[in-house]
């Protein structure tokens, strides 16, 4: 390894889940991370956000790592996050950043909190001193705190703060700080760092009622409120209590609620000419959550103008809340908001199922409130030198989501993307680690490395002989804080010790030099360390140990300083001296009562084998071989490309499809790393995490071939759907959307001739029993086909006929467009479905005009049909070869829709583009780019360890009930029949405990938390046997 | 719906009737084999198996007498299936022990015809050997039962039976009714399809629907209903701490009968018997230090232990305070407790083969006002 390359840095500003999700990509990669968050807190908007459709649960934790879950700490991500190489920094600005691509100069802005949070106990007296009460942001004003506040409710640690915008410096509170840890003059700290790469997952403003005009007619009451703002009146943290959904004004239970969707987006007066593309979902999971959480007699009603269920499941979880939950959903445009003297809400709206104005009241109205992005982009664009495109918004180059155009090493994922949903978010966040480890490793920047010491060999019949090593810190810990001496005789005396140990300090070379050398004489064989930030250096003390003798799983590190002073209530050096020795002890009994562990290290083949080499296949195999790592592609048909590669030349967008798989094939057969098979289908995948081998086999012929893979990437795309309705297969002038953007394009269709044309949406899509699923470009195609029409032949009038238009995001202004050019879009319902007879060869067409409400008969010159996405024939194959799981409508199932949406349940597989669901070509190359930086991180490292915690199984205590196998949520439980016994797979159990409790008798055990070891742990804490006369 | 078959006995007789029916199941191959408690050669009544009529003659299922749970029986005979068709006269304890164990993978019912009892309770085992002794037959029992009285020469049923709720048998096939039949008659009531097939395949006929047993059985019911609630009260005001039910237990010499005797304590080795509750010495000093340590440590422990593993799945037999050689009475325990642990589920051990086991699948959604969690 060269000594002389620097470790690649990255600075990752934004901690919000996508910003999370690049900042844990990266780090697992090897790299540095800097995590900024210009609020107080991490985790963004989900950290306000307690359910998530579809499961309306949370589940943030599941985009943690899945493997090699030894080394990096596992907590609930609403609390916090660790990971030894993330520097979290959260109430810091990016002040300025200079220098060129790779050498990146980023100046911080950290700003002061008042509170020192090294010394704060995080009981909070000083809250209860303060007097001065403000509105709760976190709560967006439903509640108050104080001037001295936890930002997040549930955060752990608790990091206090003072906001000194309201503060009256009074010092109450440092009146009754027995730490001394407040500091009402802190001032701001700025730092200089230097770093590699940039990712900007900041998040957009999004749209409210204090800055905005438009606004001000619906916000009449405090029971209107934001998205967001309802949010919190659902959990518990918020005003939630007692199954009530509190009706701000006057804490009355709310029992009729509305939603007003599209509001600030959607509008183009106000130069807001967008979707904000997650906020109908977003209103269709509160609306269900309203019913659950205030009772079944909650009435819920959503005014909206489309119903943008455009994602993977989207449709059915709508379809769900309006027919499971009786969500009314009545698609009209709600001008205002009257408040009636009684404090009710009046809505006054026109009814299409009657087709009469009606009004309405409402305890709670909720608005949709959308993203409102330019300042945003506008900041950074000035902040990075970037370049803004004519709609207002960072410009990226072309066919990618996340690569800032002429901006080297700079990247962005998330909502600054335009607001995105959780599964966006995510593969938007390893793309852009995908991005930036490419350049990281083209610049030729280094991994954090990290020895290989064996791990030492074990002789479980040694008596438990612990080691304690405790890290001075410094002075500090000494000085101030706890009696070191006191301790290391208390502990000296417990039963088991072998010696106690007062290093200067464990971060230092030094240190460590002198803990290698005490533990090496020590000859003891467990190992208790307590030092302050234990989850930073988790993996360099666990080396040190290795190198002394101690086997990983023997040794346990616990936070010095903080063990005591959190929670501890007379804020003495002795008090915190005892709490200290307490905690000692508890944990030597736990150590001492575990089993050395062992974990298994599984060496992996570091080559990818893609199925299907369409532009998003040839996306990922690229991604992966220019970072040196052997791809195989595997396609059926005789040429790469795939649909978009080999049909479609250009997109509504000003994309080129077939130009770009033109250069991508010329590059895929230049690699060296690179090997194609064309005409060739896997037939049967065998083998073991880690090591597959796959058969292939070309089509007319005998010829098979073996490959060996580590890892594998479905990529196997879509194509147009077929249909018999609405007459198709009748008359040549009906056809499929792409049918007739073929003839458009080449010519075929002599617009001068033409009259009328009609566009039927949805066909055979959004229907119980055939695509119940949105292809989600349909609509796109129609509007884009429109254009075309009125841009060659303006006098054509063009029918739209849609059911809910899905033009989300930036795409809404190609809908906008088209309005102003005059194409005519008429809404249906799948009870009122336009009516199509064939007279002389021609479609002779019946359909209710929505506005003035009449029949209308027309002859098209042309009927085009939307028929939608159908995934790939091959799919149930390939599902079958591979044992992939394919849901419902035929498309791959990923192992988690919203926080895993790139990789399968089964470690090392991982899937992109319309093998996951319809998706337009940037989606399906983000994607791409996704799977590639998974499959990468998982191949680079070369082996993977099995984990260390897992449960296991005690045959000659087991009954055989398999309650263990009911309960287990991750399925890695199964009865052998034939062999009679309940087996554990090693690589699916994730060591959570639930089988540990519904066994009755520890027959089902997790390794290393045994039942005895917690007993001893509970007694040694109850214990506090430590006498004052031994402790004065 | 139910098809009820009359079977009158002169007095006396009731058992050589029952035994005769036995035979025909038994000839007739209705069933391979029957389980039902038998008199004893030598003294005493037990769960009983034979596999033919020869050996029927000391049929007596409606001697009030449980000595043991049949519920662990039905499982003996069935985790491993024998391929025979077996039938088994229960009692409504044993049979809902039963529905838990089968539920536990413990017990198997595809090869049974379950043949439930009405039941007026049971004597403890040395009462029931001494009235014996003295000549009482089931029959006498029967009879003043029926006229609403129990005790007899100082021994009364079990403190269990007496608020017992469900004194007749459900989730069985066939029903041996005595609530509401009237002097001389057992109806035999075919519940199920499988049922009434052994019934006609035995050669009974089916006659009319017997006019006045629900309302016997809602007498009986209702009665019993109103003890149980008086019972429970009085328990819980009795012992509503920590220390109280410290008292309660501490006659407990960690003899674990209790746990043998408990039909739905279903584990092969206790986890009380394993290395977990193998204490080290230093152990047992530290918790002397300053204080004084009751040996044998971990009682009142154990029976927590038994409260979380069993609460779910408990059917109020009272079997544990039939076991308990010093007398303490567990059953209130585990009953209140398991009241309160099933309605915390909306789960009622015993009810139904359909219904999941609580703790025993993993949802998301359940006490929402613990987790915080919505649904």
């Amino acid at each position: 390894m060269a000594e002389n390359k620097p470790i690649g840095t990255v600075l990752v500003a934004g901690a919000g889940i996508s910003g999370i999700k690049a900042a844990i990509e990266l780090a697992e990669t090897g790299y540095k991370v800097l995590l900024t968050d210009s609020s107080t807190q991490v985790g963004g908007i989900l950290a306000k956000l307690d359910y998530q459709f579809p499961s309306d649960h949370c589940g943030m934790c599941r985009m943690l790592p899945m493997v090699g879950r030894e080394y990096s700490s596992e907590y609930c991500m609403r609390k916090s996050l660790y990971h030894e190489n993330i520097e979290i920094l959260p109430f810091t600005e990016v002040v300025s950043v200079a220098g060129d691509a790779g050498k990146y100069k980023v100046e911080l802005k950290k700003r002061a909190r008042y509170v020192n949070s090294e010394v704060c106990n995080e009981l909070g007296k000083c809250i209860e001193a303060c007097p001065v009460e403000t509105a709760d942001e976190f709560n967006h004003g439903l509640t108050t705190r104080k001037a001295i506040y936890k930002s997040v409710p549930h955060n752990v640690p608790q990091l206090l703060l003072i906001d000194k915008s309201v503060c009256t410096e009074c010092g109450e509170c440092v009146k009754v700080c027995s730490t001394g840890a407040i500091n009402l003059h802190a001032q701001d700290e700025v730092e200089t760092r230097e770093v590699h790469a940039i990712v900007l997952a900041s998040g957009v403003k999004l749209y409210n009622t204090k800055e905005y005009e438009d606004a001000k007619s619906y916000a009449v009451s405090p029971d209107v409120v934001t998205s967001l703002a309802f949010e919190r009146m659902l959990s518990g943290t918020g005003t939630y209590r007692d199954g009530i959904i509190k009706r701000p004004s006057d804490g009355k239970p709310a029992k009729k609620i509305a939603w007003i969707q599209c509001m600030g987006s959607r509008n183009k007066r106000q130069n807001r000419d967008y979707c904000s593309s997650v906020c109908c979902m977003f209103a269709l999971k509160e609306a269900v959550l309203a019913k659950e959480k205030g009772g079944d007699d909650v009435e819920t009603t959503i005014f909206y103008m489309d119903m943008r269920t455009f994602g993977k499941g989207f449709q059915q979880y709508r379809a769900n809340a309006e027919e499971e939950h009786g969500v009314r959903l009545v698609r009209c445009r709600v001008q205002e908001v009257v408040r009636e003297p009684d404090g009710n809400l009046r809505i006054r709206y026109f009814d299409p199922e009657t087709n009469e104005f009606q009004i309405a009241h409402y305890d709670i109205v909720v608005m949709s409130t959308g993203q409102i992005p330019f300042d945003d982009h506008r900041k950074w664009a000035e902040l990075v030198n970037g370049e803004l495109s004519p709609t207002g918004l960072l410009a990226t180059e072309k066919y990618s989501k996340v690569r800032l155009a002429g901006k080297q090493g700079i990247f962005m994922c998330g909502s600054l993307m335009g607001l995105t949903d959780i599964s966006e978010a995510m593969a938007s966040g390893i793309a852009a680690a995908g991005e930036a480890t490419s350049f990281l490793n083209a610049i030729g920047t280094d991994k954090v490395s990290f020895e290989d010491i064996a791990e030492p060999v074990t002789d479980d019949r040694q008596l438990p002989k612990a080691a304690v090593l405790l890290c001075k810190c410094g002075e500090f810990a000494g000085a101030e804080g706890i009696d070191l001496d006191m301790i290391k005789t208390e502990v000296m005396k417990h039963r088991g010790v072998g010696t106690v140990h007062v290093v200067n300090s464990i971060c230092s070379e030094e240190g460590q030099k002198e803990a290698l050398d005490v533990l090496k004489k020590a000859k003891c064989n467990r190992l208790l360390i307590g030092a302050c930030q234990p989850f930073m250096y988790r993996r360099k003390v666990r080396d040190i140990a290795k190198k002394a003798g101690y086997n990983s799983s023997l040794v346990q590190i616990f936070d010095l300083l903080g063990i005591a002073r959190r929670g501890t209530e007379e804020a003495s050096k002795l008090a915190w001296t005892r709490r200290t020795i307490n905690e000692i002890k508890a944990d030597l009994e736990s150590i001492k009562q575990k089993p050395a562990l062992h974990v298994q290290s599984v060496p992996i083949n570091p080559t990818a084998l893609v199925v299907g080499g369409g532009i998003g296949g040839m996306h990922s195999a690229l991604s992966l071989a220019n970072r040196g790592i052997p791809v195989h592609i595997v396609e059926k048909s005789g040429e790469l490309g795939g649909f978009a590669g080999n049909q479609i030349a250009a997109t509504v967008d000003g994309l080129k499809p077939m130009t770009m798989a033109k250069d991508l094939k010329l590059k895929v057969f230049e690699h060296n790393k690179i090997t194609v098979h064309l005409n060739s289908q896997v037939t049967k995948t065998e083998g073991t995490l880690g090591a597959f081998e796959s058969k292939i086999v070309s089509s007319g012929t005998d010829q098979k071939t073996y490959l060996h893979h580590g890892a594998v990437i479905m990529a196997t795309g879509g194509h147009e759907g077929q249909t018999d309705e609405y007459g198709y297969g009748q008359s040549d002038r009906i056809v499929t959307q792409f049918q007739f953007k073929q003839q458009l394009e080449s010519g075929a269709i002599d617009l001068s001739a033409v009259e009328n044309v009609v566009m039927i949406q949805c066909v055979g899509s959004r229907e119980a029993g055939k695509r119940e699923y949105c292809s989600r470009i349909c609509c796109m195609w129609a509007v884009a086909n429109a254009l075309k029409i009125k841009e060659m032949n303006p006098d054509v009038r063009v029918y739209v006929l849609y059911r809910d238009i899905m033009t989300y995001g930036f795409l809404e202004q190609y809908y906008t467009k088209a309005r102003a050019a005059g194409v005519i879009f008429v809404n249906y319902d799948l009870n009122s479905k336009p009516q199509v007879e064939i007279a002389d060869g021609m479609p002779v067409m019946r359909f209710t005009e929505n506005i003035l409400n009449t029949e209308v008969e027309i002859s098209p010159d042309y009927l085009v049909l939307s028929t939608g996405v159908d995934p790939e024939t091959s799919n149930t194959e390939l599902a079958e070869a591979f044992s992939l799981p394919l849901n419902n409508d035929g498309f791959f199932s990923e192992a988690d829709s919203k926080w895993r949406p790139i990789e399968f349940k089964q470690i090392g597989s991982f899937l992109a583009g319309v093998s996951h669901s319809p998706m337009p070509l940037p989606d399906v190359i983000m994607q791409a780019e996704a799977a590639a930086q998974k499959a990468y991180t998982y191949l680079s490292g070369g082996s993977i360890n099995t984990a260390r915690v897992i449960s296991t199984v005690k045959d000659a205590l087991c009954i055989r009930c398999q309650r263990c196998i009911a309960a287990c949520p991750f399925e890695a439980r199964s009865y052998n029949a034939a062999e009679h016994r309940i087996e554990v797979d090693p690589a699916g159990c994730q060591g959570c405990g639930m089988c540990a409790v519904a066994c009755r008798n520890n027959a089902a055990e997790v390794s290393g938390w045994s039942d005895k070891q917690m007993m001893s742990v509970i007694d040694a804490k109850l214990a506090d046997d430590l006498q004052p006369s031994t402790a004065s | 719906m139910a098809k009820f078959s009359k079977l009158a006995f002169n007095k006396g007789e009731l058992n050589n009737q029952l035994s005769a029916f036995f035979a025909d199941l038994l000839e007739k191959n209705a069933v391979d084999a029957l389980l039902a408690p038998m008199a004893q050669p030598k003294k005493g009544v037990m769960q009983t198996l034979v596999t033919s009529k020869q050996n029927l003659s000391g049929v007596d299922p409606f001697a009030p007498v449980v000595p043991v749970n049949g519920a662990r029986l039905a499982s003996s005979l069935t985790s491993n299936p024998s391929g025979k068709k077996i039938g088994m006269v229960l009692r409504s304890c044993e049979v809902r022990a039963l529905v838990e164990l089968v539920k536990l993978k413990q017990a198997n019912l595809e090869d049974v015809v379950l043949i439930g009892l009405d039941c007026y309770g049971r004597y403890e085992n040395t009462d029931f050997l001494k009235l014996r002794a003295a000549g009482a037959t089931t029959e006498d029992f029967l009879e003043n039962a029926q006229a609403g009285k129990t005790e007899t020469d100082g021994c009364d049923v079990a403190g269990a039976c007496k608020i017992c709720e469900f004194p007749t048998t459900d989730n069985v096939d066939i029903r041996l009714c005595i609530f509401g039949a009237g002097q001389g008659t057992l109806l035999i009531e075919a519940v199920t399809e499988k049922g009434e097939e052994a019934l006609q395949t035995a050669g009974r006929k089916f006659g009319d629907s017997p006019a006045g047993r629900a309302e016997a059985v809602k007498k009986i019911t209702d009665a019993r209903v109103a003890a149980k609630n008086a019972a429970f009260a009085e328990y819980r005001n009795s012992t509503n701490t920590f220390d109280a039910l410290n008292e309660r237990l501490a006659a407990c010499i960690n003899c674990y009968n209790c746990r043998v005797a408990c039909p739905v304590c279903y584990c092969k080795e206790c986890v009380f018997v394993t290395d977990t509750f193998r204490h080290k010495g230093e152990q047992y000093i530290g918790w002397a230090s300053g204080k004084a340590l009751k040996m044998p440590a971990d009682t009142t422990f154990y029976h927590m232990t038994r409260i979380t593993h069993i609460a779910a799945f408990c059917v109020g037999c009272g079997q544990c305070t039939s076991a308990c050689p010093n007398d303490i009475d567990l059953m209130p325990i585990f009953r209140t407790s398991a009241e309160k642990a099933q309605g915390r589920f909306e789960y009622l051990a015993g009810r139904s083969l359909d219904e999941p086991q609580p703790l025993s699948i993993f949802d998301h959604d359940e006490l929402v006002e613990v987790t915080g969690q919505v649904k």
